[in-house]
Order: C-alpha cells, then sequence, then structure tokens
C-alpha cells in the first residue's frame, strides 16, 4: 500500500484489474485503491506473473502492507512485492566528501553527551548521609575529591550554612598533599613531638590541623566525661595473645570491639550533626587516630567496623596505620567515619581532653594502662573490703552537647568499661 | 583610532566598505536623501549616489525579497528596517527564502539586515522590541549584536562581508550615549564573545545594551568588593560556546541578562548550555533577567519596570553571591 | 489590452494549425519547444508512476497540460538572464539544460538529485544554470526576481529577471510589493501568471476581484494576456517583454491563460472541476497543438515521442539504481563559507541567441565545464 499523499495512513482496495495467474506488464494497472482523497489505481512495480493477492476487494490497509506478489522471473530468485515505501532504494552511500566548489559544509560541532569532559567526576562520599536532595554543590564536590577534602570538615559560609566555593578552596589551599594522592585529616591534641619550624611560623600542615581543631571547638558544645576501667581481663587476653600472632599488641582493638558493641546500644553516639543535619547511623564507620610522626595525626575509617571480630579489627587498625605511615591512603580511607577512637597512652599520659572528630558527636579516648591499687569486695558478700592492684585505664569521652547530654555520654562509657571488665579472657 | 559614538561607527563601517567593494548596496526606507531615520546614512547619498544608497518603497518583504536576489546575482545588499519591530513583516523572505536557501542548494545569500532595537526611550510596543531570537530560532541566519563603537564597525563590516545573511541589532538607545575608541580603516571583529570585565566571583551574561547595565550593576564597591566577569556574547549566532563555558567554570556562578522578551530569549539558549555542559563548575543556580512576557510599555514608569534595571542586575547578583 | 499575436485557442480543434505566432522562430526553435514539452510530460508521467508505487516521498505536483508556459517562456531568455520557476514549471529547467536523471532523482530524494534531498519535488533549482529554486510561500520569488532584475539596471547589465507565478498567488502581499517596486524602478523582470483557472480547490471568482493582468497598468507596465497553451504564443509574447525590458521600458506582466488538466497535486483528485471544463481544454492540449505545426513540417513526431521516451526511460533507471543521502550530512550546508558564489548561466536554445553577434553569449557552462561549483550537483 504505497504513501499516496502527505496525510494518507491507510486505503481500501477497491478492485482488483487482475486474477493470480495472469500475466502483468511492468506499470499495468494492478488496482484501484480508494484513500479519504482520492481513487487511484496502483501500477505494477515490476513485469511477470502476479502469484499472490493478500488484500481483498473491500479490505482496508495501512501504507506499507504488502498488498500483492509477483513472480518476476520464473527461474529468479527474488520477487517483486507491491508495497510502499523507499526501501525499496539501493541503501545509503557514504558521504563522498566535499565536491569541487564553494558549496559549505559546516557540519555542526561534535558535541560530548555528558560530563565526561570536564574534570573527572567527584567521588561522592561514601560518608554522605542519605539526606534529601544535593548537599554539595558540583563543583564543591569535584573540589573537594580533587584535593582530597573531607567535606565534613569543611564550614561553609553560605546561604543557611552551605560549603560554597570559596569555603572548600580555602581548606584546600591550606592543605599541603605529602604527595599526589596523600590526604591528611588530623582531629586529635596530641603530637608526640613538634616539627622544627622556621623562626616565628607554623608548617601550613599545623596550621591545617589547628584550623580544625579550632573549627571544631568552635562548633561543637564540647564535653568531656571520664570513667575509669579495670583492665585485668583485657590484660590476660593480650597475653594469651601475643602467644598467636594475630592479634596486635596493643589493648586498642579490644577497646574498639567493646565501644562498637556499646553503641548498639547507644545509637546516639553513633551519629553526625551538620548544621542542622542530624544523623543517626546504623553501621560503625569507625576512625582510628594514626599517629604520623613528625607530619602529625591522621584519621583513617575503618568501614563498618561492627562486622569485624577483634582478630580483623587489629588487623585492619594495623594495615591502616602502616598504609598511613607510608602514604598509602586514599581520600575513600579518611572519610566518612560515624565514631572516633584514639589511643595516645603510650606514652604515659592518664587522661585527656580529646577533640571530637567534625561532624561526628564523641570521640573515644583511650590513655595509658596503669597499674593501680583499687578496693574490691570479697565475693561472698560481707562487707570487707581489700586492696587490690589492678592495670586500670581512665576512658575518655569527649562529646557534643549539642547532641547528647551527660547522661547518655556516661551510660555509654559504662557500657563500654562493663564490656571491657567482663571480656572473655579465651577472646 | 578615533573616539566615535556607537552611530558613528556603524556610519563608519557602511562608508569604508561602500568605498571598499562595489558590490554593496545599502537599501531602506528614508536612507537616501533623508539620511535615515536615525542619520545613520547622513551625507551617503552624495558621496555614493541614489543608486546605491536607495530609498525603497515602504515594502519591508520587498526590501529583503529583493536583496536576496541581488544577493544572489553577486551584490552585497545591507537593508535596514526601519526600526527591528519591522522586521516582523519580512519574516517570510528572511526566514524561508534567505535562510533555507544555501541549505538546499548550495547558493550563498550574502545579505545583511540591519534592526534597530531595544527600547528605553517611550518607543512603545512596535519601536522598542529585541526580536533577535526569532532568528537564532532560523536555520541558516547568522545574528550579530555589539555593544561597543569598535564592536559595532567590525562586526558591522564582518557581516558585510559574510556570505550567508546576517541580522545585525544595533542597540537604538546605544546610539548617541556612548563612545569609544574606534579604529581608522577597515577591520573585522570576530564573532565570538569578548570579556568587558575580568572577575572571579560570579559572571554576568549579556549583550547589546545590557552590557553596559551589567558593568554599572556590578562595580566592585557596590557588591562588597566582589569580583564579578561581564562577558559581552557580541556574538548569538554563532554563539561562543567555548568562551561561555569558560567564564562559568572559572567563576561556577553565572547570571544572565536579557532585553528581550524571557521566555525563548538568548539567555535561554546560554542557560540550557551551561546546564548541559558546565554543570560539574556550577555552585549555584543559573540566573536569569529579563524582561517579563508583555509587550514593552510606553508610559516612563512602565517601561522602567519591565526593562532589566541596575538596581535588578545587581540585587539577583547579590542574592547569587551569597547563596 | 496587448496580444502578442493571433491567439492560437481560436483555432477549432482538430484543425490543422494557422502559423504560429511568431517570426523569430526557425523550424529548429519550434521543434526544440516541442521536445522540451514531450521531455517535461513524460518525466512528470514517470515520476507519477513511480509516486504511485511508493518510491517518491511526499507529495508530487505536475504541470500536466501547461507545459506551453514554462517551456515558451524560458525559451525566450538569454545564457545570462535569470529564472525564478515554480512547481508547474519544470519546463523551464529543462530549457536551461537540467538533465531528467537529476530531476527523477530530486523527486525520489537521492543523494544525485538537484537539492541531494535536502527539498523535494520541484522545489530545486540548479543555481550553476542561473535559476534559483522557489520556496512554498508564493509569491516570494516575485520579489527575489524583482531584486535580480533590481541589480541588473544598478550595473546597467543587459539582463533580464523572469518569475512565474499563479492566480493564487496574486492575492498575497508580495505580489503587490514585487509588482509595486518592479514598476517604481522601472526594473527589468517579466512576471508570467500563470492563470490555470484554480489554487488548489479555488476558482477565478473566489481569488480575486480584478483581473490581475489588468492591475499591472495600476503599477505602472503593461500587462498581456497570452493563449497558455500555445508555446510559440508564450515565447512570443515573453520575447516582446524582454524587449521591453532590455530598452529600459521596466516590467510586463504576462498572463499565460491555460489550464490545470490534473489535480493541485497527486493526491488531488479534483472533483471541483466541471467535467466539462477538463474535456473543453482536453481538446487545446499544447503538445498536441505544436506536434501538429511539426508534422505539418514533415517532423516525424512520433519517434520524437519514442526518442524522448527512451531518453526518460534511461533515466529513470539510472535515478532508481542511486543511492539515497548519507544521514550522517543531514546537518551540513546550512551557512555558506568563503567567497559567495553568483548564480551561473543557464542554457539558451533559441537560436537567435547563437547567431546574432550582439546577443549575450555564455560561458559555456552546465555540469562539466563549470569549475565555479555553484549549486549542488555541479561536480556529479
Amino acid at each position: 500500500m504505497p504513501q499516496l499523499g502527505v496525510s494518507v495512513v491507510e486505503g481500501t482496495v477497491v478492485a482488483w484489474s487482475l486474477a493470480v495467474g495472469d500475466e502483468v506488464a511492468a506499470d499495468q494497472s494492478l488496482c484501484e485503491i480508494d484513500t479519504d482523497k482520492i481513487v487511484t489505481d496502483i501500477p505494477s512495480p515490476a513485469a511477470g506473473t502476479l502469484t499472490e493477492i493478500l488484500v481483498p476487494v473491500g479490505e482496508t490497509v495501512e501504507v506499507g502492507t504488502v498488498l500483492a506478489r509477483i513472480a518476476v522471473d520464473a527461474s529468479a530468485a527474488g520477487q517483486a512485492q507491491l508495497r510502499a515505501g523507499p526501501e525499496s532504494a539501493p541503501p545509503t552511500r557514504a558521504h563522498a566528501g566535499p565536491s569541487a566548489g564553494a558549496r559549505a559544509s559546516s557540519s555542526p560541532p561534535a558535541r560530548s553527551t555528558s560530563v565526561q569532559d570536564a574534570a573527572a567526576p567527584p567521588a561522592l562520599s561514601a560518608s554522605m548521609p542519605v539526606a534529601p536532595g544535593p548537599r554539595y554543590s558540583p563543583v564543591v564536590q569535584r573540589i573537594a575529591a580533587e584535593h582530597g577534602v573531607n567535606l565534613s570538615l569543611v564550614a561553609g559560609t553560605g546561604r543557611g550554612g552551605r560549603v560554597r566555593k570559596q569555603d572548600v578552596l580555602a581548606v584546600a589551599a591550606a592543605y599541603e598533599p605529602r604527595n599526589a594522592d596523600r590526604s591528611l585529616h588530623t582531629e586529635t591534641p596530641y603530637r608526640p613531638e613538634d616539627e622544627p619550624e622556621p623562626a616565628g611560623q607554623l608548617s601550613r600542615m599545623r596550621r591545617a590541623i589547628g584550623a580544625h581543631m579550632k573549627r571544631s571547638l568552635d562548633t561543637a558544645a564540647t564535653c568531656t566525661t571520664w570513667m575509669e576501667a579495670d583492665m585485668s581481663r583485657v590484660e590476660a587476653a593480650r597475653r594469651r595473645a601475643k602467644a598467636s600472632a594475630l592479634l596486635g599488641v596493643t589493648a586498642l582493638p579490644i577497646v574498639a570491639r567493646c565501644a562498637i558493641e556499646a553503641l548498639a546500644e547507644h545509637p546516639a553516639l553513633n551519629a553526625t550533626l551538620e548544621g542542622e543535619r542530624y544523623t543517626r547511623h546504623d553501621a560503625v564507620h569507625l576512625g582510628v587516630a594514626v599517629s604520623l610522626g613528625e607530619d602529625g595525626l591522621i584519621v583513617p575509617v575503618i568501614r563498618d567496623a561492627q562486622t569485624l571480630s577483634v582478630e580483623q579489627l587489629g588487623l585492619a587498625i594495623r594495615d591502616l596505620a602502616r598504609r598511613a605511615r607510608s602514604g598509602g591512603l586514599a581520600p575513600d580511607d579518611v572519610r566518612g567515619g560515624t565514631f572516633t577512637v584514639t589511643n595516645p597512652g603510650q606514652f604515659g599520659s592518664l587522661m585527656a581532653t580529646p577533640v571530637i572528630n567534625q561532624p561526628q558527636v564523641a570521640i573515644l579516648d583511650l590513655e595509658a594502662i596503669v597499674k593501680r591499687p583499687i578496693v574490691v569486695s570479697s565475693d561472698d558478700g560481707t562487707d570487707d573490703d581489700m586492696i587490690a592492684i589492678r592495670p586500670q585505664t581512665i576512658l575518655g569521652l569527649s562529646w557534643d552537647h549539642r547532641a547528647l547530654d551527660g547522661a547518655q555520654a556516661a551510660q555509654f562509657l559504662a557500657a563500654v568499661r562493663r564490656r571491657l571488665e567482663h571480656w572473655d579472657v579465651r577472646g | 583610532m578615533a573616539v566615535m559614538t556607537y552611530l558613528e561607527a556603524i556610519s563608519d563601517a557602511l562608508r569604508e566598505e561602500l568605498r571598499a567593494d562595489e558590490r554593496v548596496l545599502v537599501m531602506g526606507e528614508d536612507v537616501g536623501a533623508f539620511g535615515g531615520a536615525f542619520k545613520v546614512t547622513d551625507g551617503f547619498v552624495e558621496e555614493f549616489g541614489e543608486a546605491r544608497v536607495m530609498d525603497t518603497p515602504l515594502a519591508e518583504a520587498a526590501i529583503v525579497g529583493t536583496a536576496v536576489g541581488a544577493a544572489v546575482v553577486g551584490m552585497r545588499p545591507v537593508c535596514e528596517m526601519q526600526f527591528a519591530d519591522f522586521v516582523a513583516c519580512g519574516f517570510d523572505q528572511l526566514v524561508n527564502v534567505a535562510g533555507k536557501t544555501h541549505y538546499r542548494f548550495g547558493l550563498a545569500v550574502p545579505l545583511v539586515v540591519r534592526l534597530p532595537s531595544g527600547g528605553g526611550f517611550s518607543g512603545g510596543p512596535f519601536h522598542s522590541q529585541s526580536p533577535e531570537a526569532w532568528f537564532m530560532h532560523a536555520p541558516g541566519i547568522k545574528v550579530l549584536a555589539p555593544s561597543t563603537p569598535a564592536d559595532a564597525k567590525g562586526l558591522l563590516t564582518a557581516a558585510i562581508r559574510d556570505p550567508n545573511p546576517v541580522v545585525f541589532l544595533e542597540h537604538k538607545h546605544l546610539y548617541r550615549r556612548i563612545n569609544g575608541e574606534v579604529p581608522a580603516g577597515t577591520y573585522e571583529t570576530p564573532m565570538t564573545a569578548r570579556i568587558a570585565r575580568e572577575g572571579s566571583d560570579l559572571t554576568v551574561i549579556a549583550y547589546g545594551a545590557m552590557v553596559h547595565a551589567a558593568l554599572e550593576a556590578t562595580e566592585p564597591e557596590q557588591l562588597d568588593c566582589a569580583s564579578v566577569e561581564i562577558l559581552d556574547l557580541r556574538s548569538l549566532v554563532p554563539l561562543d560556546d567555548a568562551a561561555i563555558l569558560a567564564s562559568v567554570a572559572k567563576t561556577s556562578k553565572v547570571v544572565i541578562v536579557d532585553e528581550a522578551n524571557e521566555t525563548c530569549a538568548p539567555g535561554a539558549q546560554v542557560a540550557a548550555l551551561i546546564a548541559d555542559r558546565a554543570f560539574e563548575h556550577l555552585d549555584g543556580p543559573v540566573r536569569r533577567v529579563a524582561t517579563p512576557d508583555v509587550p514593552i510599555p510606553f508610559s516612563p514608569p512602565l517601561e522602567q519596570a519591565v526593562l532589566p534595571s541596575v538596581e535588578r542586575i545587581r540585587e539577583a547578583c547579590r542574592e547569587l553571591l551569597e547563596y | 489590452m496587448q496580444t502578442a499575436g493571433p491567439v492560437a485557442a481560436d483555432a477549432p480543434a482538430g484543425a490543422p494549425d494557422r502559423p504560429g505566432p511568431s517570426n523569430h522562430l526557425t523550424p529548429a526553435d519550434q521543434a526544440a519547444l516541442l521536445r522540451a514539452m514531450l521531455l517535461m510530460r513524460a518525466i512528470e508521467a514517470r515520476a507519477l508512476t513511480l509516486y504511485r508505487q511508493g518510491r517518491v516521498p511526499g507529495s508530487f505536483y505536475d504541470g500536466f497540460g501547461q507545459e506551453a508556459v514554462s517551456v515558451g517562456a524560458a525559451f525566450a531568455m538569454g545564457p545570462r538572464d535569470r529564472l525564478c520557476p515554480l512547481h508547474r514549471d519544470l519546463g523551464a529547467h529543462l530549457v536551461r539544460g537540467v538533465e531528467p536523471v537529476r530531476i527523477l532523482a530530486q523527486y525520489m530524494g537521492r543523494e544525485s538529485g538537484v537539492t541531494g534531498g535536502r527539498d523535494g519535488n520541484v522545489h530545486f533549482g540548479d543555481a550553476s544554470l542561473g535559476v534559483v529554486g522557489m520556496v512554498s510561500m508564493l509569491p516570494d520569488m516575485m520579489c527575489v526576481a524583482t531584486g535580480m532584475a533590481m541589480a541588473f539596471k544598478l550595473r546597467g547589465e543587459q539582463r533580464v529577471a523572469l518569475t512565474w507565478f499563479g492566480d493564487g498567488a496574486t492575492s498575497r502581499g508580495d505580489f503587490h510589493e514585487a509588482m509595486n517596486w518592479a514598476g517604481v524602478q522601472r526594473l527589468p523582470v517579466v512576471f508570467v501568471l500563470e492563470n490555470n483557472q484554480y489554487a488548489y480547490s479555488t476558482p477565478l471568482g473566489k481569488q480575486f476581484a480584478v483581473d490581475p493582468v489588468e492591475r499591472a497598468r495600476v503599477y505602472g507596465f503593461p500587462g498581456v494576456t497570452v493563449d497558455g497553451n500555445d508555446a510559440e504564443a508564450v515565447f512570443e509574447a515573453v520575447r516582446i517583454a524582454r524587449e521591453r525590458a532590455l530598452a529600459g521600458e521596466g516590467p510586463t506582466l504576462v498572463e499565460a491563460v491555460t489550464m490545470r488538466m490534473h489535480g493541485h497535486a497527486a493526491h488531488d483528485d479534483m472533483r471541483y472541476v466541471p467535467p466539462a471544463l477538463l474535456a473543453a481544454w482536453a481538446q487545446r492540449d499544447p503538445i498536441e497543438r505544436q506536434e501538429r505545426r511539426m508534422a505539418a513540417l514533415g517532423v516525424d513526431v512520433a519517434a520524437l515521442r519514442a526518442e524522448i521516451d527512451a531518453v526518460v526511460e534511461a533515466a529513470a533507471a539510472e535515478a532508481l539504481a542511486a543511492p539515497m543521502p548519507d544521514p550522517a550530512t543531514a546537518a551540513e550546508g546550512v551557512f555558506a563559507v568563503g567567497e559567495a558564489q553568483p548564480l551561473g548561466d543557464g542554457r539558451a536554445p533559441w537560436s537567435w541567441f547563437a547567431s546574432d553577434p550582439a546577443a549575450d553569449r555564455a560561458v559555456p557552462t552546465g555540469s562539466a565545464a563549470n569549475g565555479n561549483g555553484a549549486g549542488r550537483g555541479t561536480a556529479r
């Protein structure tokens, strides 16, 4: 059924001039078609024998429908079909190139279909809480990715506290990466020793750390709560484990494990607060402070730490520390934490007031484990008290009073202590 | 180098081309003996004769249509519509004949249609339009809109020498109100955008008279020392994509100003381009300041209320800077 | 109202014709007129068949019964003159030198068609042969032709522009603007009004209150009516109009009275035309009239027909085998680049142009020899 006019979509067969089996010449009238405009006859596209009539008189078909078949030659392979459309034309020939003369050939500029030609897309922070709507503009994300800036550390000066381009640029400028893929984030106040500095000037890295400390203290309503814990069982477990090469030689993985379990009971401490946005997290992405010697501290993050056993935590901490000291951390390794643990007690300090790692709401500080005389009650229920020597440590928890109160902080610490003091010596 | 007004620069371009190329023909209503409604062609008849500075009948379709005919037999006609608004009467010839001929037949139509456009002086609905978007939308037509005297001369020269139909928008309000240095002799200005002022905090994209409004609106002391870049498009077809994207990449914030009616004004195309190809560089929404979709009213308070003012532009920039 | 010679429409149907109305045509010229009309009809008939077989996309228009208007008028034009034909004026393209294969390829949207598939049916013009293709808005081309004439006059050249348009088109503003402009500037343009009685389904009575040919006077130049079905009469009228123009006397409106024998387009069965009217006009077919003249001069008309049919058949076969355009090129060529090339010169088969030393002679033009590249397809 040919297209007999721009607006024609169908036609009705009015009459067939030939019958099946008849010989037909090229251009001889085959049939009459009625469109809504005109009745017209259809000339045969080829000479041959009419072998099939597919549309009877009175039937209406759409343009493109095969109406009939003609055998062009008894021995020929193909058959001519009466149908519409330029598909009977030879296929397109590739453009032969500009012909001689002034004819213009101004093809439209090749357009990249998406933004791949722009800078590499920002590595969307895995710590980005699931909040509705974009929180960082595309350029801010891109700059953060390029410079390894943890956006959660960047205070925004834009409307409603949003992080503007100049804010992230300022932070990026303050950092001096050690090498191309190194990013440094520091939050704890402790330094083993200071870098040697030219007189009267802090290094850029110092200044960056200082800026973060200051910002955290300016942002959070920082309070610190302490609780003493009896580490006898933990120390016993460590002595046992020393034999096996798996556990690290510090108590940190055990404390971390206890803290993670305590967070499950006290989810208010596994949360982030950014401006007005407060989010509690199901997973515990545990930041662990790692000393870098002269270069300061860095806090890589163990993701989904709640799924790891003590041994696995120990391995993860050791691995992160190793990578941190060799400059092998990626930007993703240092962002997205929901709770941080710091352990500077190796030098003998007993208590501290750690600074919260923004935008988290709490940080747990593990200081030195020191043997002390303590008062223990006898087991038989009498009032007899005795003095015993026990390895003790003072757990410090700095927390943000905007998101928590003292009772919650104390309850959390109590839960950590309880687990430590009932630690299964067998591990 | 001489200092001259925007209007004098346009005259200068025409004069130089009439002298240099005998194929150039100026045609329009009252352009000959009267020297043109705005005196652009004042004195031309005396120098070039009535045949080349032609007073035509009042017939915009025929002005454009005969220009097409003259162009395809080797002339370089420069038509004047007395006001840009009247190009509507010649729209068919311009869009359907001039614009589509080269694509269909490989036959070039080298003509220029000069349009005194824009409002701001109580011209009312039929003497104040900025119709450039109509012709940006028609394939085969180039569209130029200079904002300075130097660019006006250079772009008109380029338009006359271009083998395609070119619509040339001359903002009437700039004719005598701005001066600038204009090189002597002949030169062509490239059909690209120009940075009118460099900046780093925000980009304002504009063309024609709005470039001057934008410059005034964003003087640093007006905006707490913010550094605002002004990009003068100068050429709407071809549109300088690269310059637009580079400026947005630099500042990440953009305000686009149109004196034309907002819907589908040239700025709408610029905004779409930015959203498509500069998304990664944006630190805020793409803002537009445009005349609302109304015929340009006559009475001054009404007209001032609809045309983008210095204050409106400044406020839009301030909001976006703070975002 | 002037007329150009005896109006041959008075001849009774079937009777041998009087000698042709023009004294300026040799027998070879007369044969050339017939040949061009036969070619036009044969191409259009072949194309109509192809259209009904679905090989011609879009719409199909022809000038069946009107062949004399385009052939006769174009025949009077010199190589450096310029033409703006319309959709029933295929004969003009043939006279100027476009080959049948390119026309059939054009109808079928092939790359080797005159527009390379960019426009369809008779919307074409080979710029290298001095022809500007039409637009659908009628009669826009009247203004363009006026402009070409304006340039000729400005430059003091002995050249004329000619355009065709129909009875319906005279109702639109461009008709008035072009006529007025041409009249007030006394331009060397010939306006050929093809009055074929109908604009689609609209008869003359609904189109205008005053016959356009009468209105020419009001614009300051003569309007002439001629038998549009007599190629030699049309030729003569245009020849005279051209002479006037070259002499600086300005435009002429030549009304060629004819009949549109087919529908507005192939999808129109023209049920609104009284069958008696068609029957009457069928007696005055322009080709049959010219055949009678040539037969009287001893020309083997049947052989001529057979020859034309063979030419068209071969052209159709070649066009059918031609490839479609490359889709990747669809957005190319919107803008010209470099120096704008003006229209080139076309064929001018009237013997007078070859014999008269004062006549404008063309630099040999045509597809192979013309290196200026103006117009699509010249290098093919």
